[in-house]
């Protein structure tokens, strides 16, 4: 494993494969928290770490536990399952320790016990199977793809609440062509890699 | 029977864990228990409507600016009194529930000269489509009730001598539908309380007199500033227009005297009384129109 393989995983992940417009992962955020470029980018923080920890610890339980007993099959039940435990245990850490922290992000955490995005990089490492070090690389890749959406998406929406579009339009209608406009662009970046 | 067994400890072992994390890591951090505290008064829905992420978003936005709960942002705490009281004490501030209470005034008296004779659709829309409006003012009334269409309590009524509408307070519910109706948005959603409001909208964008666009209008010549002993009227110099603070009024209606355009008007009576139709000039119009029914 050399580390332009991981460069390779990282930028894949980030932007050919990207979670939100390319994969469709994760859409709930990316249209519910996007109205404040600091919402989102609070929100993509928050999945990040997440991301990060759910990797390597769905890796563990996948190589450690899944694979050698033959239960692959329960694989979604058990992610879910250790997935749902982290989070509200690093919500509970968070909470009580940084109360800073806990403001800037800390609210997110519920909301995304489990994503599809989390519960997605899971079963995207166990589909390419990657190394442990490979999956945590990826989290990082797709949770800073993530964020990149996200904070270009807020951007957009923001000044969209300055511009003059039709009534019916407003709000989530012509994000919704934002959006569609964005997945375009992302499209472009479809046979790299 | 092995992965029923390994199924079954997993969840047992994530349960366990949890119940250590919850008993180990320590129980209170300094910054949090006055968020804590608004959010178990808030309904903890976490529908969203506020525009925070959920309840405990706007506990925090609530705990940094108290202020902000002036602004009635969770319209299921304004319903329910026992709560509002409790969110008071918990804020350290006296809520009055008829400080969040909002009615619709229409910040136009009329009396804007036509300059053409409009006759397409009869409605504000059609008309503010071709140059603006028929009226020589940009901020003028069109009157053609497209705000008491849309009015649920029927609230609203046109004043056909001088072409403004009239709102009634006292059925008027402050659901703001026609402050979004209104193509020229003169209509404003103000606090029950408000006490002098100004009915005029106008503001000298490019230096002209209000007068020369209508008869009623709000002159910026800021007398009513001036003769305010209390401090209850600010000159706001972005707008030119005067601004008024209840709290300190005392409805002694100096300035409603002293307005040589009487735009400014009294919009509620004493303590003790309902609230009553805005617009004494053309309420008296309005009253003709009655008696001849």
């Amino acid at each position: 494993m050399n580390s332009s393989n991981l460069l390779t995983i990282f930028f894949t992940l980030a932007i050919v494969q990207n979670f939100i417009v390319a994969q469709f992962l994760g859409l709930c955020p990316f249209f519910g928290v996007t109205k404040k470029l600091s919402d989102s980018i609070s929100m993509g923080m928050a999945l990040i770490l997440v991301m990060v920890i759910s990797a390597a610890a769905c890796w563990l339980i996948t190589y450690k536990l899944l694979i050698p007993y033959d239960m692959l099959y329960m694989n979604v039940v058990v992610y879910i399952l250790v997935i749902a435990t982290l989070v509200q245990i690093i919500e509970m850490f968070v909470k009580r320790t940084n109360a800073n922290l806990y403001n800037a992000f800390g609210i997110y955490l519920p909301l995304i016990t489990v994503n599809c995005a989390v519960l997605g990089i899971t079963l995207i490492n166990l589909r390419e199977e990657f190394s442990l070090i490979q999956s945590i690389v990826a989290a990082l890749g797709g949770g800073f793809g993530f964020i990149l959406i996200m904070a270009i998406m807020a951007g957009i929406r923001e000044k969209l609440e300055l511009a003059d579009s039709p009534k019916s339009m407003r709000g989530l209608p012509v994000a919704i062509f934002v959006a569609m406009m964005l997945g375009l662009t992302f499209f472009g970046f479809g046979g790299i890699g | 029977m092995a992965q029923i067994i390994i199924i079954t400890v997993i969840g047992i072992v994530c349960g366990i864990l949890i119940y250590i994390a919850y008993r180990k890591i320590p129980q209170k951090v300094q910054g949090l228990e006055k968020t804590e505290e608004i959010s178990s008064i808030l309904p903890g829905l976490n529908c969203g409507a506020c525009g925070y992420a959920g309840c405990f978003g706007l506990a925090q936005a609530l705990t940094q600016n108290p202020e902000l709960v002036r602004n009635a942002p969770c319209a299921l705490t304004v319903q329910d009194p026992d709560r509002l009281k409790r969110l008071g004490i918990a804020l350290g501030m006296e809520i009055d529930a008829s400080d969040l209470i909002k009615k619709a005034l229409v910040h136009c008296s009329g009396g804007s000269v036509s300059i053409y004779d409009y006759s397409g659709i009869n409605t504000c829309k059609g008309a503010s489509l071709l140059l603006g409006g028929n009226k020589k003012c940009p901020f003028s009334c069109l009157g053609y009730g497209d705000c008491s269409k849309v009015c649920p309590v029927e609230a609203i009524k046109i004043d056909p001598g001088k072409n403004v509408v009239l709102v009634d307070w006292n059925k008027c519910i402050g659901c703001g539908l026609c402050v979004s109706e209104c193509p020229q948005n003169i209509i404003e959603l103000v606090p029950v309380k408000t006490k002098i409001s100004l009915l005029c909208s106008y503001t000298p964008l490019r230096n002209i007199n209000g007068r020369e666009r209508c008869e009623n209008g709000c002159l910026h010549c800021r007398r009513c500033v001036r003769a305010c002993e209390f401090g209850a009227i600010i000159w706001n110099e972005q707008k030119l227009m005067p601004e008024f603070d209840a709290s300190k009024c005392t409805l002694c209606l100096k300035c409603v005297e002293v307005c040589p355009a009487k735009c400014l008007i009294k919009s509620v009576l004493a303590e003790n009384e309902t609230p009553v139709p805005v617009a004494t000039v053309s309420n008296t119009a309005l009253q003709q129109k009655s008696d001849e029914k």
